[in-house]
């Protein structure tokens, strides 16, 4: 991860974000009673959506790919998990906004973890 | 000729281009590319997709440099960072596919972002190693797709976007690189798999 604080806040808050809006969404759009299994997907398609509007707004302050692919990852994971919850149980506004960026800022630490293990050289001469 | 398509979408992108790249990713990239440009040594360098010269501020000082970008309005863009550099750099509109250099003529080549737009990166890479002298080093900074799931399928899923007007998201550069000859030195990530440092030699 960039270690420089104005990027790992921009990340955090990106990420925080995403999630809450996926989470939105997927109280708007997914019903008690819908099969678990295709509010999984429509979900995960939503939020990496709403995570490529998002990129596309902090871009230009916040980087590249260092953003692109946290929050599109992100926005994945906010609506597979909040989607999964409200084909379950009905959740309230506040309850979907809430796990939607605990989704979100799950996504960036995961993202942070990878790049942890895969970043350095990896082929030498 | 060079080719028409390519020319015209970077020629559109170009007024805004500095826009598009946004600050933020300069700031990122800026120690990477530092260290790799730090590599210049004091042969004949060709740079490869100068665009509107946003790494111009970061290449060393004193080198002398050919810069090329398939766009003319991109290096018009340019014309500024060119003339602020304190060294020299010659910039020429033309196609990686079509240099008219000698084969030999330059000792080292390096690249910033450039073969996620290349349309043919196999040939653009097959055609550096023409004009890049035997034992020679090219250096790059790229972007490439990932090769982990779920990072693989968006990288390909944002293709699909992004390079109806600027590059692709899912190229295998490393495997492109081997594939025009080059011997692989030394690859290095930046983040995750998808960002990464290059450096391969010609064999000759």
């Amino acid at each position: 991860m960039d270690h420089r604080l104005f990027f790992v806040v921009g990340d955090l808050l990106a990420n925080l974000l995403v999630g809450v809006i996926a989470g939105l969404l997927s109280w708007l759009i997914v019903d008690t009673g819908w099969n678990m299994v295709i509010a999984m997907f429509v979900m995960m398609a939503v939020g990496m959506i709403a995570g490529l509007v998002v990129f596309m707004v902090v871009t230009f302050k916040l980087g590249a790919m260092e953003v692109m692919v946290p929050v599109m990852f992100s926005g994945m994971l906010s609506g597979m998990f909040v989607g999964m919850a409200m084909a379950m149980m009905p959740l309230s506004l506040g309850d979907a906004a809430m796990y939607g960026g605990a989704s979100g800022l799950l996504g960036i630490a995961i993202c942070w973890i990878a790049n942890t293990l895969l970043r350095g050289k990896t082929r030498q001469a | 000729m060079p080719d028409a398509v390519t020319q015209a979408k970077w020629d559109k992108i170009a007024p805004k281009f500095d826009a598009m790249a946004g600050a933020g990713a300069e700031e990122r990239w800026h120690p990477f590319k530092t260290e790799l440009f730090s590599n210049m040594g004091d042969g004949n360098i060709l740079f490869l997709a100068l665009g509107t010269g946003l790494d111009i501020p970061v290449f060393p000082k004193g080198k002398t440099i050919t810069a090329i970008d398939i766009s003319p309005k991109m290096v018009e863009q340019a014309q500024e960072r060119i003339a602020a550099y304190d060294g020299t750099i010659t910039a020429q509109a033309m196609d990686v596919h079509e240099m008219p250099f000698e084969p030999g003529t330059f000792d080292q080549i390096f690249t910033s972002c450039t073969f996620c737009s290349v349309p043919q990166p196999v040939k653009g890479l097959e055609a550096l190693r023409r004009v890049l002298k035997p034992g020679g080093q090219i250096f790059m900074f790229e972007h490439t797709g990932s090769s982990f799931y779920p990072f693989k399928p968006m990288m390909n899923v944002m293709t699909l976007l992004t390079e109806r007007f600027g590059p692709a998201m899912n190229r295998k550069t490393v495997n492109n690189v081997r594939a025009a000859g080059f011997k692989i030195d030394e690859v290095s990530n930046v983040f995750l798999d998808v960002v990464k440092t290059i450096k391969a030699t010609n064999p000759g």
